[in-house]
């Protein structure tokens, strides 16, 4: 049987937490007892606390993992938190999904995420552009601009730059530290992703796949996602980290 | 040399004099910083009063104004000292973040799903959760 975790950060999500839940709990049920799935569930000090219980009895044969920081510091530090508790366990997980807690992804794609992750590609990556979404036009056009930044940046063809459904292998998610507290860890994983495309020197060189996915954008989502004026806080993110972080941890 | 007491000098005095006795009152028990500032405000009021020094050192290193002299350096250790608690609170943020982190994970719980019945059951030890899922006693 393979091992599934969903690394999942939520912050003030309420009733569309529970609605995520519910949703993997039935999305489990149909895939049998061919995947164990794990939530890593870590509540980056939301106003209202994540009630436990209340997560714990909404997924049903899904095993769940719970931590809360007592501070909120970002979506990057809550997925990291839930990295190091995904990867703290041992036996460790056969693949590791990252996903959103507010319902803009479907449990169905994180399992087909997982499913490449199983079939041997290291990472994989979640593909708005190639699925059912009903991607916004101002966010498509925000979209297309961070994909040409990365492009630049990176030298990565990627058809999404900044999709929150990623895959990744055990040996993927063991080398992949996250340090951008805040949401520049999309640009952090980007990099990371490309810098590991060759081998360099004993590391193995890493496979990655793109993935089509559904995101499914609601008012309530596109009132709590990512403001065009966001994509400046993530620059000024990212050169404070080139600045200020530590060069020998940064390779 | 003689004083110049302008009506900007005056007014720049009396507000080194106004912080020097709000400092001296309300700052307690720390004597030696305010030593420290007496010697600073010190210093700059008598370049206050006399500007001639300030001028006349600025000409023998090539600097227009006396004002100028001062300003440079200043401004150049304003920037210096800037950088540097910037660079102070990017690590704080990094060490406040992994001790929230720590603290959530050493606090963690798990519940661990029986299939089977659909009973849920609780544990407070992260560890054994591996375990369990290992040897398949809940899955």
């Amino acid at each position: 049987m393979k091992r599934l975790a969903i690394l999942m950060p939520a912050f003030d999500e309420g009733e569309r937490l529970t609605r995520t839940l519910a949703e993997l709990a039935g999305v489990s049920k149909s895939c049998g007892i061919s995947v164990s799935i794990t939530v890593i569930l870590v509540d980056d000090a939301s106003d209202t606390p994540v009630d436990f219980a209340l997560a714990a009895k909404t997924l049903h044969d899904v095993h769940l993992v719970f931590a809360r920081h007592v501070l909120n510091l970002g979506q990057g530090a809550a997925l990291e938190t839930a990295r190091r508790l995904a990867l703290s366990l041992d036996p460790s997980f056969d693949a590791f999904v990252t996903m959103d807690a507010d319902g803009q992804h479907a449990p169905a794609d994180v399992l087909a995420l997982a499913d490449s992750i199983f079939q041997g590609a290291d990472i994989a990556l979640g593909d708005r552009f190639g699925g059912a979404s009903n991607t916004p036009a101002s966010r498509r056009l925000l979209l297309h601009l961070a994909r040409a930044f990365e492009r630049w940046t990176t030298g990565l063809r990627l058809s999404d730059a900044h999709n929150g459904l990623r895959g990744f292998s055990r040996r993927a998610m063991e080398q992949m530290r996250l340090r951008q507290n805040r949401m520049a860890h999309a640009t952090e994983i980007t990099h990371w992703v490309a810098r590991h495309l060759s081998s360099r020197g004993t590391a193995p060189k890493l496979t990655v796949v793109e993935v089509p996915v559904s995101i499914r954008y609601t008012e309530a989502s596109l009132a709590k996602g990512q403001r065009a004026t966001g994509a400046l806080a993530i620059l000024a993110d990212l050169v404070r980290a080139f600045f200020f972080g530590d060069q020998r941890e940064a390779r | 040399m003689k004083a110049e007491m302008t009506p900007a000098a005056i007014a720049l005095l009396l507000l080194l004099a106004a912080l020097l006795v709000h400092d001296a009152t309300a700052r307690g028990k720390n004597k030696r910083l305010l030593v420290v500032e007496i010697a600073v405000f010190a210093l700059g009021g008598t370049l206050i009063v006399f500007p001639e020094i300030a001028r006349r050192l600025a000409h023998l290193v090539g600097i227009g104004r006396g004002v100028d002299f001062v300003l440079y350096p200043l401004v150049i250790w304003l920037v210096r000292e800037s950088l540097l608690s910037r660079q102070r609170r990017y690590e704080d943020d990094r060490r406040m973040t992994e001790l929230v982190r720590a603290l959530a994970i050493r606090n963690a719980t798990h519940r661990v799903a029986w299939e089977s019945t659909n009973v849920a059951r609780e544990s407070d030890h992260l560890a054994d959760l591996g375990e369990r899922l290992r040897d398949g006693r809940y899955s």
